[in-house]
């Protein structure tokens, strides 16, 4: 799946208003980090419980499944915690942790290749709310009667068609919110790269859900 | 272009929907707990995390374990590589001709006979423990003898085997 150059400049102003972006290491991060270097691990506690949602979130987002996300997160804390020393604080710790978290994400989905079996975490009850989601089942919506439960599921099954590097793209940036630069940095490509992907996974994405688009 | 990104508009309005998919209640307290649970289970030296840091410390080992975790035929290919390799040492090592080396000289002379009497023990016992002790006159010893053993003309080695007998002296 290659997707054209002319794609590439798609969206160039698609920023997420809360992208983290390349931000340098805060210094109380740095600190719990030389803390749980000398084996203080209520320090590496500390640094978990900073990043344990994001984390948790990103993968759960990636595999549609709770066990594996959970599995796969804790994984990912205690990998990181092992390779601490090789953390040289060039980019942000959360920055690193996330790195692990994907490609220990794409490896497990690597294996696993079509065996999907989902199992979704509940739905908020705000999102009943959200003035987004009820324009989505409003009158306007050619299915007004999916209710948000199934378009839960037609959502997550639409993901998981898309292939990994496409669905870890749209994961990162439209629904964790981060910038292109940082993606770029996680993926380990260029900005340019994730636009295209982020570009050509829409595309995917809404063929797949157009009976729920207007 | 503009129809695109309306319906983008929709699809990122759809994707907010993930925002809301929320684990179960209080999961997240007990989160960091296990992980640190885990972390100190590892610390305590069992092999797999011993194996896991020196697989995550150097990156080529990481790269081939990725390789064989993405291609398992790759995996069956390197352990059928590594079965070969050690089957051919063990037939190479069966194959070759060692001759037995007597460790201590004229030992096999003095068992190479039936010893009929204790004298003739004793006397075979004391020329081995000479050379035990002096290694290096035994052999300088035995070594002159059996060169001027050596036959001048006909080949070096006789090659042809003996049957053995074994003969157990009887009590008369």
């Amino acid at each position: 799946m290659t997707e054209p150059a002319s794609r590439e400049a798609a969206n160039p102003s698609d920023e997420p208003a809360n992208g983290a972006g390349d931000t340098p290491v805060p210094v109380e991060e740095m600190v719990l980090v030389k803390r749980a270097l000398k084996g203080d691990l209520s320090a590496y506690d500390d640094l978990v419980r900073r990043y344990q949602e994001r984390i948790y979130a990103t993968i759960y987002h990636m595999t549609s499944n709770h066990e594996d996300a959970n599995d796969l997160a804790q994984e990912a804390f205690i990998k990181a915690f092992q390779a601490l020393r090789s953390f040289k604080g060039g980019s942000s710790f959360y920055t690193w942790v996330y790195r692990i978290a994907v490609n220990k994400t794409l490896n497990f989905l690597k294996q696993r290749k079509n065996k999907t079996h989902m199992s979704l975490d509940d739905l908020d009850f705000n999102a009943e709310h959200d003035p987004d989601l009820v324009a989505l089942i409003s009158d306007k919506t050619p299915r007004r009667e999916a209710g948000l439960a199934e378009l839960q599921e037609k959502l997550n099954a639409a993901m998981q068609k898309l292939s990994e590097p496409h669905r870890l793209v749209v994961t990162l940036h439209d629904v964790q919110g981060l910038s292109h630069e940082e993606i770029a940095k996680i993926v380990d490509c260029n900005a340019g790269t994730v636009r295209s992907r982020l570009f050509y996974a829409r595309q995917q994405l809404q063929a797949y859900l157009s009976d729920y688009l207007q | 272009m503009s129809q695109d990104t309306e319906n983008f508009e929709q699809l990122r309005r759809l994707l907010k929907l993930k925002r809301y998919e929320q684990p179960p209640p209080r999961y997240f307290n007990d989160f960091s707990s296990q992980v640190i649970a885990r972390v100190k289970r590892g610390e305590r030296g069992d092999g797999y995390a011993s194996v896991g840091r020196v697989l995550w410390e150097a990156p080529w080992l990481q790269r081939i374990w990725a390789a064989f975790e993405a291609k398992p035929i790759l995996a069956g290919a390197f352990g059928l590589a590594v079965c070969a390799t050690l089957i051919t040492g063990v037939i190479y090592s069966e194959r070759t001709d060692l001759q037995p080396v007597a460790l201590i000289p004229g030992a096999e002379a003095s068992i190479s006979g039936p010893m009929d009497s204790p004298m003739e023990i004793a006397t075979a016992m004391a020329e081995n423990r000479t050379a035990l002790i002096n290694p290096a006159a035994g052999l300088e010893g035995s070594l002159s003898n059996s060169l001027s053993a050596l036959p001048t003309d006909g080949p070096l080695f006789d090659l042809r085997a003996d049957p053995a007998s074994l003969t157990i002296p009887g009590p008369n």
